[in-house]
């Protein structure tokens, strides 16, 4: 099967055709509320300052990441805190520019030169519109389903979820590897009490360690606070819907990745090496865990939502991608009639008995592609981004 | 008759399809295999129901695996949640030497 999809200067396709702006600052967010076709990663504008080494270095993989990714075309690296002068090594604008450029990519560097804030933002919006317009030149062309990335959140977890929601996941993620793309899955706390299960799917022994050993890791700065895990994760709307504890949640959440082996365990927001299903060391938060699979390639993103504790609809105007388009997927009937119109895919007829696991993840598996090919997702169709926010580990000073 | 799933051969819950009231009669099937008993108390749409007695200190079983250990003894038929159930995972409350609360 093929999408049609933007094809890039280093082989690869993209799902949309944005202009990227980057760092995250006021110069950013304005250029972007002015201009058409751009996107930037909403954080604090100074996200680095007073960071550890480690942590600036995962910043500086999201915003590289998220210029590689297929779906940008062109990248405009702008002033952001501290920049114009004094900058952390890993997140300077030049370093940023010339690790995008190795794409092949059309790289802007705004010039910050003379005048104030506003002049620099007027400089950027003119730059950013040619860069616009030269991008909206690339026609979409049929390319094979293998240059797909895929990465997948299950979130307001519910019992639906592992019985229905996730399967139907699992099923498309089995069907893309076989196709020769590329799936990941991640969240370091909902691993927890299944680990086995992955590690013994784990491609060979060294990958097997390294999920058991996100898992212990995980779990021991978990117990290192004192608490209970379960009144911190599931989270309450979890347990309000008839999730009991984390081990239950974390073995119908493993259903998503579906039976292949999983080929590497992948820190946050890094790229896979290779295709097929990997595991990303991630925290699980809507507005964090996108950003990173996009970061690491993902041209399509997937929220499997249960959302049996939820009172209303507002959850389905997260965006949470920045560059990779959402797809809101739920298997149970009350979210379905909750979120309407929002949900971009209802898997629940498996519950109901009307459609097999193999029936709804074909559906699932063309809708993917419907929008890799330029369909909206129905969040698409607004223009809010939300605030993101990168997953740093390290304390702050 | 109210509908439940058991996941796996080994477990000893059922995830309740629909909202079950108390005094119900519950079809708990997994593939072709059904097991009828009675609700003792309401269990609601994707809350579980013990298939058998478990005893406190008893694993609870679902997908085939532990999902934590009963903190008081559950009838057949009761309702298994976060009152008579507790982690087994991430417990830093004991990890600090403290009891379970």
């Amino acid at each position: 099967m093929t999408f049609l999809g933007y094809e890039r200067p280093d082989g690869s396709y993209g799902a949309r055709n944005y202009v990227l702006v980057i760092p995250s600052s006021i110069i950013a967010d304005e250029i972007c509320h002015f201009v058409a076709g751009t996107r930037t990663i909403v954080t604090p504008m100074d996200a680095t300052s007073g960071r550890s080494k480690s942590d600036r270095e995962t910043i500086a993989r999201v915003y590289v990441g998220l210029g590689l990714n297929p779906n940008v075309a062109s990248v405009l690296l702008t002033p952001g805190g501290g920049a114009g002068g004094a900058q952390y090594p890993e997140t300077a604008i030049e370093k940023l520019a010339s690790e995008i450029e190795r794409s092949g990519k059309r790289v802007e560097v705004l010039d910050i030169g003379k005048g104030d804030t506003m002049e620099i933002i007027g400089r950027g919006v003119k730059l950013a519109r040619e860069m616009v317009h030269e991008a909206s030149k690339l026609r979409r062309k049929p390319c094979p389903e293998n240059h797909l990335c895929v990465g997948v959140k299950c979130g307001n977890s519910d019992p639906t979820s592992g019985i229905a929601g996730n399967p139907v996941v699992g099923y498309v993620y089995d069907k893309l590897v076989e196709a020769g793309g590329t799936a990941l899955f991640g969240e370091n706390t909902e691993i927890i009490g299944a680990e086995h299960i992955l590690a013994r799917r784990a491609v060979n022994n060294t990958v097997a360690q390294e999920i058991l050993k996100v898992a212990l890791e995980t779990e021991e700065r978990a117990k290192s606070i004192g608490q209970d895990v379960r009144t911190i994760n599931p989270v309450p709307a979890n347990i309000r819907a008839g999730i009991t504890t984390l081990e239950e949640k974390s073995l119908g959440a493993i259903y998503k990745a579906g039976t292949k082996s999983i080929q590497g365990v992948l820190d946050y927001a890094e790229r896979p090496e290779g295709r097929g299903l990997y595991f990303m060391d991630n925290w699980a938060w809507t507005f964090s865990i996108f950003i990173g699979y996009a970061a690491a390639g993902a041209q399509i993103v997937l929220y499997q939502l249960g959302g049996g504790g939820l009172e209303e609809d507002a959850v389905f105007y997260q965006t949470g991608s920045t560059v990779a388009p959402l797809i809101w997927c739920s298997a149970n009937p009350r979210t379905q009639v909750l979120g309407g119109w929002n949900l971009d895919f209802y898997s629940g007829t498996v519950i109901e008995g009307k459609e097999t696991v193999e029936e709804v993840g074909e559906r699932l598996y063309a809708t993917i592609l419907d929008v890799a090919s330029g369909t909206m997702t129905r969040t698409e169709t607004l223009n809010h981004i939300d605030p993101n926010e990168v997953y740093t580990r390290d304390p702050v000073f | 008759m109210k509908k439940a799933l058991v996941m796996s051969p080994m477990d000893n819950v059922a995830t309740a399809l629909e909202d079950i009231a108390s005094g119900e009669q519950v079809e708990a099937r997994l593939g072709n295999k059904v097991e009828t008993l009675e609700a003792r108390e309401d269990i609601p749409f994707g809350f579980k129901i013990a298939l058998t007695d478990i005893s406190k200190g008893e694993s609870l079983v679902k997908y085939g695996e532990a999902i934590g250990k009963a903190s008081q003894p559950i009838k057949k038929g009761f309702l298994v949640h976060i009152h008579n159930v507790e982690g087994a995972r991430g417990r830093g409350d004991i990890a600090k030497g403290g009891r379970i609360p």
